[in-house]
């Protein structure tokens, strides 16, 4: 199968957020030797190459359809794809160990998807109210992967405004299923609005979003601290039945529910 | 470069968004339009010689410019591959659901649930599934990747 690899090589080295980037050791399969490489993570896709400045990509990795697993010593993980590749690395030491597997595990378009319809779920849920309709109840029970005749569906709510797509020209019919909103489109020649722009409703218009991110995060952190350690360590060094090889299947685990694995 | 073929070939054979019957054509002179069998799976774009079980090639769903009637591809050279459709309207489905496809759209689309919820709610939708932290959710990000979109041709 031919992988067009110009294509995976120019996204790796667009503009376009890096989520996570630094040294692994990555073992070798056939010699079981493990060699020190770069690695950046760009939406679900596990780039390595020899050092960071270096323009030769030796290879990528897809991230679909395998899980993360904590190994037996304190810095090492495998990406495991159920019957087919085992990847194994060895990180610096326990803390950068843990960061890769957390945001390796969440890393798939099948995780974001799931993720995205949640958080999609619950916003509908927060500017609509609780009133359903039939609708609305069959939305929720749609899988994403279902295909949809969206143009015969007026109820859908409108999709978030700063939405750029990318220089489409739309089709004269398009089977648009929300009602068009300029409020806040982003200009597509020009810099987007900063986050402290989006308009607000309780906040001090002076406050950034990073700021109160920063509160946030605080508070998290030390929840997180207190309850979630013990619990993502269990559940990283625990073995998942074979069957569970998605993130789909793994968040409708009812042990696991709640956790972002 | 190498990649995990196997793992991809396996991906391939995933459920799918869409597939279809389209014509495509390459982007070399000489090129031409032939059938195949167009799958969507996550932000890949398989496509297969009909009846076959292995697809004859992968196309990543990132960084691309749409237009009606096909999709340009961009590497350094701003390769077209060209897909045609049946009708307007299926050419539109598809359009529609490549770019919902694309994982810059995802986090952004994310990003604005979360921000929006927040005010909403005052509370952090991702604080439950404990990734507050992670860098791939981040606000700033989706700003970045705002201001790097590529020119329409």
């Amino acid at each position: 199968m031919k992988v067009h690899r110009k294509i995976l090589t120019h996204f790796l080295s667009c503009p376009s957020p890096i989520d996570k980037e630094g040294y692994l050791y990555k073992k070798k399969e056939r010699t079981g030797v493990f060699r020190r490489r770069w690695f950046v993570l760009k939406g679900n896709l596990l780039f390595y190459q020899d050092r960071p400045a270096d323009r030769h990509i030796q290879g990528a990795i897809v991230l679909e359809g395998c899980r993360v697993r904590a190994d037996d010593s304190e810095s090492d993980f495998s990406l495991v794809f159920q019957g087919l590749r085992t990847y194994r690395f060895s990180a610096a030491d326990r803390h950068a160990q843990k960061e890769w597997l957390t945001c390796l595990a969440t890393a798939s378009h099948r995780y974001m998807s799931v993720l995205l319809r949640d958080l999609g779920l619950q916003y509908r849920g927060e500017t609509q109210g609780s009133c359903s309709t039939s609708t609305e109840v069959r939305l929720r029970r749609s899988c994403s992967t279902e295909v949809r005749h969206r143009g015969s569906s007026p109820s859908l709510p409108p999709p978030p405004p700063p939405l750029l797509l990318w220089g489409a020209l739309r089709p004269r019919k398009s089977p648009k299923p929300w009602a068009r909103r300029n409020a806040h489109v982003t200009p597509i020649r020009g810099p987007a609005p900063f986050s402290s722009e989006w308009p607000r409703v309780d906040f001090d218009p002076l406050t950034e979003f990073s700021k109160l991110h920063e509160v946030y995060g605080a508070e998290v952190r030390r929840e997180l601290k207190r309850n979630m350690k013990t619990q993502v360590e269990h559940f990283l060094t625990s073995d998942l039945p074979p069957e569970l090889s998605t993130f789909s299947q793994v968040w409708h685990y009812p042990n696991l529910k709640g956790y972002c694995l | 470069m190498r990649f995990n073929e196997k793992e991809l070939i396996s991906l391939s054979r995933q459920p799918s968004e869409m597939a279809a019957e389209l014509t495509m054509r390459g982007p070399k002179k000489g090129d031409v339009f032939k059938k195949r069998l167009v799958k969507l799976v996550v932000n890949f774009l398989f496509y297969f010689r009909t009846d076959e079980e292995e697809p004859i090639g992968a196309l990543l769903l990132e960084q691309c410019l749409y237009y009606f009637l096909f999709v340009v591809f961009l590497d350094e050279a701003e390769r077209k591959y060209q897909f045609e459709c049946d009708t307007e309207e299926q050419c539109g489905e598809w359009i529609d659901l490549i770019i919902k496809a694309s994982y810059e759209f995802m986090r952004r689309n994310l990003i604005f649930y979360r921000t929006e919820i927040h005010k909403l709610t005052g509370k952090d939708p991702l604080e439950q599934y404990g990734i507050s932290d992670e860098t791939r959710f981040q606000v700033s990000n989706a700003t970045l990747a705002e201001i790097c979109i590529p020119l329409p041709i």
